[in-house]
């Protein structure tokens, strides 16, 4: 299986600078006004989390949607690479892109909370695995919906209410199906990781998160073909001029 | 290799093979049959031609022939599309296609190029020799956004053949190319040929088909209405001219006008006449025919070229 597309997401990131840099800085920017501000520690992790996994979702489902409507992800496909390859493949460009690009915020939350080196090495792996599973939820969704508005519409309704589902926003009570809800949530470790930092707490969403971090590829893996084909124009170039 | 509508297109085994088509049909929603019961085998090696107007179902074709999109109904073999190995043997460029525009031509050609299959230095290799025979490379390494469509087309071509496919289908090619990068396209194409690739070319640049192609298919209405060689179809007509003059007023006689070597074909109107004579009939005829008493509206004189067969064939016009 040829790596193309991976090589392809890091070239296309590297070639648009600005737009690298403005990755970086907005979510910086949005960290630190929290971070330096008299912002509540439980309510700074659930805008953190919040934070973190739209940008994974949006850079994932909208991008993608885009080049399905306009016929490159077809041609991709066209031109070698199998689709479950392609949406895979593209997907961990993008996770570690987004973590790469969100570990200056993640680093001065963390140490703004006063964590140790230890703790922020726990949550930069939490984000990693969030990043990974949002972006893959962003490629459900641009599969799901039939415009790029659609597709900001899912995700903007989407990220939270998995952060909700996750407890970013209640504590459940226990035992309570709500509860039952959160302890499988894929938002729920790093929200567990930047809680951990301040307020103390338990610590068991990291299983969830992994299982997500397994299931999700492995249903793209099955379903590469109509999630691809439902990206847009899957014969690519216009049957319509023959 | 399985594709959805339960048709059947086959791996013809490991050797790249002939494509073979049998019945094929292919139907756009709410319209009429783009193909229409094609029938038709091209060989390994062979090059062939895929000619006809506008809207007659030549780049459904193609991109059937391609195992782009499956038939509507009827059977493909299709040779050998990806190796073991996953190389795709398949090259194929449409008229337009998108790229990625914030890169440069060149990471494109060699991005689509490792997708195909080949290892980086061998992608960008290949690419660079075809940028420099398709004098691509002046705008190689700049971005694909400031690029003219003459220069996608070009890249579409670098694209298309750099990874070397078995079967190379390619729609209009000739489109936006300069003298210079039309012979080097036919010297390529040829190449390939002649190390058993395939090669399928859907043109209208008929001045160019007797250099490039083996064989030619007219395709008409969804149907192929006659193929063979350039020499054999041209032979099918004959080596005469046809005049066809139109009149503002028909004169009261007709025959015993012209000279040995021109006939009438159709009394109708237009008045069709055949000859042996070359151009130089048509002056005759015409003066000839004013000399009864016509008025002549138009006159238009049909070489025995290519277009000709189609027109004799289909009584359709190949430039409509």
């Amino acid at each position: 299986m040829t790596s193309a597309v991976w090589s392809l997401q890091w070239r296309l990131a590297l070639t648009r600078k600005r737009i690298f840099i403005l990755n970086v800085v907005v979510p910086l920017t949005l960290v630190m006004l929290i971070a330096t501000g008299a912002v509540p520690p439980r309510a700074a992790a659930g805008v953190y989390v919040v934070l973190f996994s739209a940008f994974a979702v949006f850079g994932s489902s909208l991008p993608l949607r885009w080049d399905g409507q306009r016929g490159m992800s077809a041609r991709v496909v066209r031109g070698g690479v199998g689709p479950a390859s392609y949406l895979l493949q593209r997907a961990a460009a993008g996770a570690a892109l987004d973590t790469l690009q969100l570990t200056p915020s993640l680093v001065l939350a963390t140490a703004a909370a006063g964590a140790t080196p230890a703790a922020t090495a726990g949550t930069l792996l939490a984000l990693a695995g969030t990043v990974w599973v949002s972006g893959l939820f962003g490629t459900l969704i641009a599969a799901a919906s039939r415009s790029i508005t659609e597709t900001a519409l899912f995700s903007a309704v989407s990220v939270p209410l998995v952060a909700h589902m996750s407890g970013v926003f209640r504590t459940p009570a226990p035992g309570s199906p709500s509860a039952l809800l959160e302890s499988a949530s894929p938002f729920r470790a790093l929200h567990e990781a930047l809680l951990q930092m301040t307020v103390r707490g338990p610590s068991t969403g990291g299983v969830a998160l992994l299982i997500w971090a397994i299931l999700l590829p492995g249903l793209v893996w099955v379903l590469g073909a109509p999630l691809h084909g439902a990206l847009g124009r899957v014969t690519g170039g216009g049957l319509e001029g023959a | 290799m399985v594709v959805p509508n339960g048709v059947e297109v086959k791996e013809a085994g490991r050797v790249p093979g002939a494509i073979r088509a049998s019945g094929l049909t292919y139907r756009y929603a709410g319209a009429l049959p783009a193909l229409n019961g094609i029938d038709l085998e091209i060989a390994v090696g062979e090059v062939v031609a895929v000619v006809g107007p506008a809207r007659s179902g030549k780049s459904t074709l193609l991109r059937v022939l391609a195992g782009l999109v499956p038939p509507t109904s009827g059977t493909v073999e299709l040779p050998w599309r990806r190796t073991s190995a996953g190389r795709l043997m398949v090259g194929f460029a449409g008229e337009v296609e998108p790229h990625f525009e914030s890169m440069t031509g060149r990471q494109n050609a060699i991005f689509f190029a490792r997708a195909a299959g080949l290892r980086h230095a061998d992608a960008a290799a290949s690419v660079e020799e075809h940028i420099t025979q398709l004098g691509l490379t002046e705008d190689a390494d700049r971005p694909v956004s400031q690029y003219s469509f003459e220069t996608r087309r070009r890249l579409l071509l670098v694209e298309a053949l750099a990874h070397r496919p078995a079967l190379t289908v390619l729609d209009n090619p000739f489109i936006g190319l300069d003298q210079a990068a039309r012979s080097a396209l036919i010297h390529i194409l040829r190449l390939q040929s002649a190390k058993r690739g395939t090669v399928v070319v859907a043109s209208h640049e008929l001045s160019l088909i007797p250099e490039l192609a083996d064989r030619i298919l007219f395709i008409h209405e969804g149907r192929i209405v006659t193929g063979g060689r350039v020499a054999e179809l041209l032979g099918s007509i004959g080596q005469s001219t046809r005049i066809e003059i139109a009149f503002e007023r028909r004169p009261q006689r007709l025959d015993a006008q012209f000279r040995v070597g021109t006939r009438v074909v159709s009394d109708g109107d237009p008045l069709v006449l055949e000859t042996t004579r070359g151009a130089t009939a048509v002056g005759e005829a015409c003066a000839a025919l004013i000399a009864v008493g016509a008025v002549i509206k138009s006159v238009t004189v049909r070489e025995s070229d290519l277009a000709e067969v189609f027109r004799r064939v289909t009584g359709a016009e190949l430039e409509a």
